[in-house]
C-alpha cells in the first residue's frame, strides 16, 4: 500500500493505493501520525484506488478512526469499490465510521 | 581498534571463550598464548599439528581455532577440510595464521573451509581484533540459535493447545452417530498459530450448535485471542440462547477486552433437525453456503453484521436457511475468498462456482479435499484457513 495526502482548507484527503494488509502496519501508523498533525478538521480516506483490504487492514482503519476521535477530528471513508466495498458492507463498518460514496 | 588492557577484563564475555591454538612451533604457540591472554582470553588449548588438534577438539570443544598451515603429520588445509566434514564444526570460526602469503595459498585455505586469514609476522592488534570479532559473531549466532529453538518449541506446544480447542475426531464421530450430521473439517493456520477457531456442540432435542471465528490479523496475537474467545463462548453457553442472542452476549464480553484495532468475525448457527432449519447469525463472517439434494449450485446465506469487539451495544439479525435431510452446509474463513485472482480476489461467487462443480460428489471427505486442492491451486493463501463441511444424512 502507498498513499498521498492533499490538504485543502477544511479537509485533508488521503488517497490509499494498492493492497492494505497485515504488512502495512508500520506505514499506517506513520500515516495516522501525519493525519493527526495536519490542521484539517475533516480527515477523508479516499479508497477509490485501494484494491484489497484484509481483516488486519480493517483493524488499522478502526485504529485511525479512534486516533482521529482523540485528536478531535472527523474521520470519513470515501469511494470504496470492489472487494474493499464488499468487506466494509459485510462488516457494517458504516455503523461506526461515516462512509461516503 | 585498540587492545584493551587485560586488567579491565572483557565486558563482552570473552573470558569464557575457548580457543585452540594449532602450530608446530612451540615459540609461536607461546607467543599466541600470551597475546590471547592480554586480550582476556585464558581458556586456551595447544596442539602441535592437525592430527593432534582433531583429537583435542573432542574434549576441548573450542569456540575458535587459530590454525597454522604448514605442519608435519597433518597440515592445516587437511585439518580444516576434516573439521568441516563434521556437522558439529560447520560454523566454528577457523582463523588461519600462516607465513604463506600468496593469493593462491589464501584461496586454498578458504576453499578448505577457513573463516579468515592473517599472515605472519603476526600483528598483535589485528589478530586480537579478528579473534574478538569472530568470537562475538559466534556468541551472537549461538544466542540466536538458542532463541530460535526455544521459540520453536514453545510455538509447537502452543499449537498443540490450540488444536485441542477444536473438536477432535472422537467427538465428531460421536456427534454423527447421535445426530446424523457428519462434519469434515480443515484447519490450517498460515503460521504456527492462527486466529481461527471453530466449535460444535450437541444440544438437547437433537439440536446442534456450531460456530466459526476468525480474529483480525494472524499469528501469536490473534491466537491468544482465540483462547480468550473460547473461554467466553463456554461461559455464555449455547444451550438457551438463539444464535443472534449468543453473538450479542459474546460481543458484550469481548468489547472490554480487545485493544483498539482488533476484532473477530463470527458465525453462529443452530441446526434444528426436527424443523429441518439452519438458524444462524453473523458478525461480519463469510456467507454460509448450503445446498440441497438436486441443487445445481450452493445457496448463499448472508454474513452481514458488525464484527465482535467493536461496539458493545451491537445487535445481530436472526437468519435461517432450510436444512432438510441430505443437505450440506459449508462454513469457511475469509482466507478462502481472499485468494488473489488477477487484480481481484476469488470472492464468494468464485468459491460457490468451485462447489457447484463438485456438488454431486457423494463422499464429503473427497468433496472437501478436492475443494481445498482447487483453492490452493488458485493462488497463494496467506491467511489462516478453516473450512467446515456439515452433511445431514439423507
Amino acid at each position: 500500500m502507498d498513499y498521498g495526502i492533499e490538504v485543502r482548507d477544511q479537509e485533508a484527503v488521503v488517497r490509499l493505493r494498492g493492497r492494505l494488509t497485515f504488512n502495512d502496519h508500520a506505514k499506517l501508523r506513520t500515516l495516522i501520525g501525519e493525519m493527526a498533525q495536519n490542521p484539517a478538521r475533516r480527515q477523508v480516506l479516499d479508497l477509490s484506488s485501494l484494491e484489497f483490504v484484509d481483516s488486519a487492514g480493517i483493524g488499522m482503519l478502526l485504529i485511525a478512526r479512534e486516533e482521529m476521535a482523540n485528536a478531535n477530528k472527523q474521520f470519513i471513508l470515501r469511494a470504496a469499490t470492489g472487494q474493499v466495498k464488499r468487506v466494509l458492507t459485510v462488516a457494517q463498518i458504516a455503523k461506526i465510521v461515516p462512509i461516503e460514496d | 581498534m585498540s587492545v584493551e588492557p587485560a586488567v579491565r577484563g572483557t565486558p563482552d564475555g570473552l573470558e569464557s571463550a575457548r580457543v585452540l591454538v594449532v602450530d608446530d612451533n612451540r615459540i609461536n604457540r607461546h607467543l599466541l598464548l600470551a597475546l590471547l591472554e592480554r586480550g582476556g582470553i585464558t581458556l586456551v588449548e595447544q596442539a602441535e599439528d592437525g592430527q593432534d588438534a582433531l583429537t583435542r577438539m573432542e574434549h576441548f570443544k573450542p569456540d575458535l581455532v587459530l590454525l597454522d598451515l604448514m605442519m608435519p603429520h597433518m597440515d592445516g588445509f587437511e585439518m580444516c577440510r576434516r573439521l568441516r566434514a563434521d556437522p558439529r564444526w560447520k560454523a566454528l570460526p577457523v582463523l588461519v595464521q600462516s607465513s604463506l602469503n600468496r593469493a593462491e595459498d589464501r584461496a586454498r585455505a578458504f576453499a578448505a573451509g577457513a573463516t579468515d586469514y592473517v599472515t605472519k609476522p603476526i600483528n598483535a592488534v589485528e589478530l586480537l581484533a579478528r579473534v574478538r570479532i569472530h568470537l562475538r559473531k559466534r556468541a551472537l549466532l549461538r544466542d540466536l540459535e538458542q532463541y530460535h529453538s526455544r521459540t520453536e518449541a514453545e510455538l509447537a506446544l502452543a499449537r498443540n493447545m490450540q488444536v485441542r480447542l477444536l473438536p477432535g475426531p472422537d467427538r465428531l464421530a460421536e456427534l454423527e452417530a447421535a445426530t446424523g450430521v457428519a462434519v469434515d473439517a480443515h484447519f490450517a493456520p498460515s503460521s504456527e498459530l492462527g486466529g481461527d477457531f471453530w466449535g460444535i456442540e450437541r444440544l438437547p432435542g437433537g439440536r446442534i450448535a456450531v460456530y466459526l471465528v476468525d480474529f483480525s490479523g494472524h499469528g501469536v496475537g490473534a491466537a491468544l485471542n482465540t483462547f480468550r474467545l473460547d473461554a467466553i463462548c463456554r461461559q455464555v453457553g449455547t444451550t438457551a440462547l438463539t444464535p443472534a442472542e449468543f453473538l450479542a452476549a459474546v460481543n458484550r464480553r469481548l468489547c472490554g477486552l480487545l485493544p483498539s484495532g482488533q476484532f473477530a468475525t463470527m458465525l453462529t448457527g443452530l441446526i434444528d433437525p426436527v424443523a429441518g432449519v439452519f438458524h444462524y447469525a453473523s458478525a461480519g463472517s463469510t456467507a454460509p453456503m448450503l445446498w440441497l439434494p438436486g441443487d445445481a449450485a450452493p445457496r448463499l446465506g448472508d454474513g452481514t453484521g458488525l464484527p465482535l469487539g467493536l461496539l458493545p451495544s451491537a445487535s445481530y439479525d436472526s437468519r435461517q436457511m432450510p436444512l432438510p435431510p441430505g443437505a450440506r452446509l459449508f462454513l469457511y474463513s475469509d482466507a478462502a475468498i481472499e485468494i488473489p485472482v488477477g487484480t481481484d480476489v476469488l470472492d464468494e461467487t468464485g468459491l460457490a462456482a468451485m462447489i457447484a462443480r463438485r456438488i454431486d460428489e457423494p463422499d464429503s471427505g473427497r468433496l472437501l479435499a478436492g475443494l481445498l486442492e482447487e483453492l490452493r491451486a488458485t493462488g497463494p493463501i496467506d491467511d489462516d484457513l478453516t473450512a467446515l463441511l456439515l452433511t445431514r444424512r439423507g
